[in-house]
């Protein structure tokens, strides 16, 4: 029960004090009243002893005050000693040095209670102010008895409630108590043991406790707060656990790199390499590379080391476990890496678009071959026809021909050249087609050559031929080819239509269009619009019979056309109406951009 | 005297055309239908024009030509090349032989006549 306090002037005095003031006061009177008793009566065993009980009384319990009523003692015990041994000098001496003896005995007194009493109340200080939950506890049944205000409080327990709980049911399950109960049994003296403990709404809290054994009975306990570091911990680890779940789920092969060696490889890339994880950590990552391809990926690496990011990836070689091939495009990212930099490389197999890209090229090249061989052997039995051919018609008159027999044989003629011709296209083609031409550009008026095309192809005759291209038009093209182009643009429009034939030359283009367009306009046949593509493609229509004869177009100079002026990164289109005419534009860009 | 042509070629047909055509424009043709005969048939015949077919075995038209320029030093020769074979332009020009001609089959007799024309006159 906590004392009543009476504030008297400037001091606080409790009841307690009041009491032990009164004994003190009255111990002290009765003292003197008997060493002056024993002096008067001159009683020799009742001694100066007696002022020790008020003063060893006062000292303990108010040190400093308690050498007052030393010397307050000290003096009555004087007074009373010298008024009746007077003038007794020796007895005189003799009071005298007990009464000091009695402030030394005060002194001593004061000094070590106050040292104790510093003591204690440094510990009490570190109890009850300690940041660290405190908790005394039986060693045996673990019953807390004492605790700071710091340990229910970081549980939602009022104070005097966790008192008499057992500590190991503070545990949260069952296996944090037997790992308590475990860790305790083998040992009375712990740093750092984590645990989860439960509040007193029953969730979890992280603390990370110490104890040792402060007596034969009682073992303290401290507990540091360690919940939100444990919450921030998981959530890391969460975070992690996402991050290692995309990584090793994804399709991509990923690989960490710090300084050149390889830190990290998901399962991906394992698979992509047929090493093992092992087999990969710590080796660097160009002993992988195929060496035709090592100094182009040095090349790269040495951006990457400037800490840039890669916009473009690059496509190497990768020799795998088992001493095969494969292809990978590769993308490097800097990042951090356990607190360094490093380098983030994803690698997409690209090997099947390889294979593939490499197939659909060795199947060009067969189809090439296949072209060539077939265009020898298309051309060699043409020779003797040929031969013959002219030989006949050369003399008609020695091998005894008459007219209509020779008009026959011109026809076969006409027939044989169409056959050269048409394979002579079928080769250009499959030149074009494999992209292996170069063309040689240069600046032309465009006026003069399309006259010339004209007059050189004997159009005049053919049909009524209008020009309307101005002087100052030039073009940047590759001019034989633009030449064949227009040529076999005139061709058609002559062969498909019938006199009287009109045919329209004519150039278009803005100052600001960036393209040249020719258009070449016929009166003849028109072309359906459903075929308007299917004319430009080789061989490949469904209805190319039915074309063909329709429009007598077999020739492959319409694909061939169209391909030289893709060359030029340039289309042909076409517009017609059928039985009205036809308009083909060949469009050329006036810049040219990297064209090849 | 007509100029002596030899043609080397390993088609029947056409050698028997071109024997008639060769004449007809007024020259002496040397037909050589087997290529591992032409060295001694050329020393024997000693012919102003080779007529050489590409596609040919145990030795192909490029093998002879070379064989003809280098072991038998016959730089002099006018030879031109008489085939069927397709993109043998670029080879022609690299090789920059001067008495080097090519002739795609099928040729027209005008266009044997002008191709012979080019290296003997007319």
């Amino acid at each position: 029960m906590a004392d009543k306090v009476i504030r008297l002037m400037k001091h606080t005095i409790s009841q307690t004090d009041i009491v032990r003031l009164c004994v003190i006061t009255s111990l002290a009177i009765c003292c003197t009243l008997i060493t002056a008793l024993s002096f008067s009566l001159s009683i020799d065993f009742i001694s100066y002893q007696l002022f020790f009980i008020p003063i060893i009384y006062a000292a303990y319990f108010y040190p400093k005050r308690g050498l007052l009523v030393a010397l307050m003692c000290g003096v009555a015990y004087q007074a009373v000693g010298y008024y009746y041994r007077y003038p007794d000098y020796g007895a005189l001496i003799e009071v005298t040095s007990e009464a000091i003896l009695f402030i030394i005995i005060a002194c001593l007194i004061a000094y070590f209670i106050e040292k104790i009493r510093f003591g204690e109340t440094r510990y009490r200080s570190v109890f009850v102010h300690s940041q660290l939950g405190i908790a005394l506890f039986n060693c045996r049944d673990f019953t807390i008895w004492q605790t700071n205000e710091v340990f229910p409080a970081m549980l939602n327990y009022p104070t005097e409630e966790i008192n008499g709980m057992t500590f190991s049911s503070l545990c949260l399950t069952t296996a944090d108590k037997e790992k308590f109960l475990e860790r305790i049994s083998k040992t009375k003296t712990t740093d750092n043991f984590e645990i989860q403990l439960a509040t007193k709404s029953g969730n979890g809290f992280w603390v990370n406790l110490s104890w040792n054994p402060i007596d034969e009975s009682t073992i303290s306990c401290t507990a540091v707060n360690i919940n939100d570091r444990k919450i921030a911990e998981k959530l890391n680890n969460e975070n992690m656990m996402r991050y290692l779940q995309l990584t090793e789920n994804s399709p991509t092969g990923i690989l960490i790199i710090q300084g050149g060696i390889i830190q990290f490889t998901n399962p991906s890339f394992l698979i992509f390499s047929g090493y093992s994880k092992d087999e990969l950590r710590g080796k660097i990552l160009d002993e992988f590379v195929d060496s035709r391809d090592r100094a182009e990926y040095h090349e790269y690496a040495k951006h990457w080391s400037k800490n840039k990011y890669l916009h473009e990836d690059l496509e190497i070689r990768f020799v795998t476990k088992s001493g095969g091939m494969r292809f990978g495009a590769l993308t490097a990212t800097s990042i951090v890496h356990l607190e360094k930099p490093a380098t983030l490389i994803n690698i997409i197999d690209i090997s099947e678009k390889q294979r593939l890209s490499d197939k659909i090229r060795e199947d060009n090249e067969r189809r090439r071959g296949v072209i060539i061989t077939v265009a020898h052997e298309l051309r060699t039995p043409l020779q003797p026809i040929l031969g013959y051919l002219n030989l006949l018609i050369s003399d008609p008159q020695g091998f005894g021909i008459v007219d209509e027999t020779k008009k026959i044989l011109e026809r076969c003629l006409v027939s044989v050249e169409r056959e050269r011709q048409i394979i002579n296209q079928m080769l250009e083609l499959s030149v074009l087609e494999s992209g292996k031409l170069q063309l040689s550009y240069s600046t032309f008026s465009l006026e003069p050559v399309v006259k010339s095309i004209v007059d050189t192809g004997g159009y005049h005759s053919k049909a009524e031929v209008t020009i309307d291209i101005p002087e100052s038009v030039q073009i940047t093209a590759d001019k034989d080819r633009i030449y064949s182009v227009i040529d076999s643009l005139l061709s058609n429009a002559v062969n498909y239509s019938k006199p009287p034939r009109i045919i329209k030359i004519f150039y278009r283009s803005e100052t600001n269009d960036p393209q040249h367009h020719i258009s070449m306009q016929d009166n003849g046949i028109g072309i359906e619009k459903s075929v308007f593509l299917s004319i430009f493609e080789p061989f490949q229509l469904a209805d190319a019979a039915k074309l063909s004869r329709r429009y007598d177009r077999i020739g492959l100079s319409l694909s061939i056309a169209k391909k030289v002026v893709q060359m030029h990164s340039g289309d042909i289109s076409v517009e017609s109406t059928v039985n009205t005419g036809s308009t083909f534009t060949i469009h050329i860009p006036k810049e040219i951009k990297n064209a090849s | 005297m007509p100029h002596k042509i030899m043609l080397i070629e390993d088609d029947l047909p056409i050698l028997d055309m071109m024997e008639i055509l060769l004449r007809r424009i007024g020259y002496e043709p040397i037909l050589v239908p087997d290529v591992s005969d032409a060295f001694n048939r050329l020393k024997a015949e000693q012919p102003s024009l080779i007529l050489l077919d590409i596609m040919m075995t145990p030795m192909n038209g490029w093998e002879f030509l070379e064989k003809l320029r280098g072991e038998f030093g016959m730089q002099d020769i006018p030879v031109i090349l008489f085939t069927a074979s397709p993109s043998v332009e670029e080879k022609v020009a690299e090789l920059n032989d001067k008495k080097l001609g090519l002739l795609q089959k099928p040729v027209s007799i005008n266009e044997l006549k002008d191709g012979i024309e080019k290296f003997l006159g007319k």
